[in-house]
């Protein structure tokens, strides 16, 4: 490389702009319509990493990125007030996961209530609607259901064990290119 | 409520639908697909993307948030179509 293609690639860096300690940036820079190229460099870099753990971790991958989601769910979750009922918990969720996921609970039309009760389990389904990680998948081409949706699931079950303070536990049901339906079980 | 079309003269009948769906909304009747529960369509359009003759149409289903369209492609789509 020589010198003056580094003073080019140095050049473009170079700004008057004076920037003090106290210019906290109150919003996106760039504004968040610009930011497409940055959207699908992060989900390539997400597929990249979800697709080494496997490759390294093996069926194991899927724990670790279930604790690691789980975690998170528990850290966020902490500082909302916390409910019995689980239809309300499920309700604040949407709340705090608005933006990143979104999902409502949902029920086969035989059915009469949304808390369903088979085999002596107790499970509410849920259909997750918009999901950056179902995005991140597909702009990949890579399987849904593996560890990166793990993380989702660690993260709900985290915030619905935090915001009840009973135990959960989610399963996949359906994978879907439109929507994914999940089943959260009551313990 | 999931309103749910099969067009007959595309449907071959080929059944992927029926065995894909999670909540068995189709029957395949006479060699065609038939939405027979559609009530329990959650709108996962799993279907529509295993349909080989897109013969398909989901009313009332809400569309997620697509952020994996690459925009350079369809532009150059846009100008090949």
């Amino acid at each position: 490389m020589s010198e003056g293609t580094i003073e080019h690639m140095k050049e473009s860096f170079h700004t008057d702009t004076i920037y003090r300690s106290e210019d906290v940036p109150l919003g996106c820079i760039p504004p968040p319509e610009e930011l497409e190229d940055t959207l699908h460099g992060l989900m390539k870099l997400n597929g990249l990493i979800i697709r080494s753990l496997e490759e390294i971790a093996g069926r194991g991958a899927n724990a670790v990125t279930y604790r690691a989601g789980k975690k998170f769910g528990h850290e966020v979750a902490k500082y909302f007030r916390k409910i019995d009922n689980v239809e309300e918990a499920l309700e604040e969720l949407s709340h705090i996961l608005h933006g990143q996921y979104t999902f409502e609970a949902w029920k086969p039309a035989d059915r009469a209530s949304y808390v369903i009760q088979e085999n002596g389990t107790t499970f509410i389904y849920l259909v997750f609607h918009d999901c950056i990680v179902r995005q991140t998948l597909r702009r990949n081409g890579q399987e849904q259901g593996g560890p990166l949706c793990q993380t989702l699931f660690g993260y709900v079950v985290g915030a619905i064990e935090e915001i009840t303070g009973k135990r959960a536990k989610l399963e996949i049901v359906h994978t879907g290119p439109n929507a994914c339906l999940k089943k959260l079980i009551l313990m | 409520m999931i309103d749910i079309h099969v067009d007959e003269d595309a449907c071959n009948g080929c059944g992927l639908c029926v065995k894909d769906c999670p909540m068995h909304v189709y029957e395949l009747q006479d060699s065609t697909a038939v939405p027979v529960k559609a009530g329990d369509c959650m709108g996962c359009l799993s279907c529509h993307e295993i349909c080989p003759t897109q013969a398909l149409e989901h009313r009332g289903v809400y569309p997620s948030r697509r952020h994996y369209i690459d925009l350079r492609v369809c532009e150059m789509l846009k100008r090949v179509i």
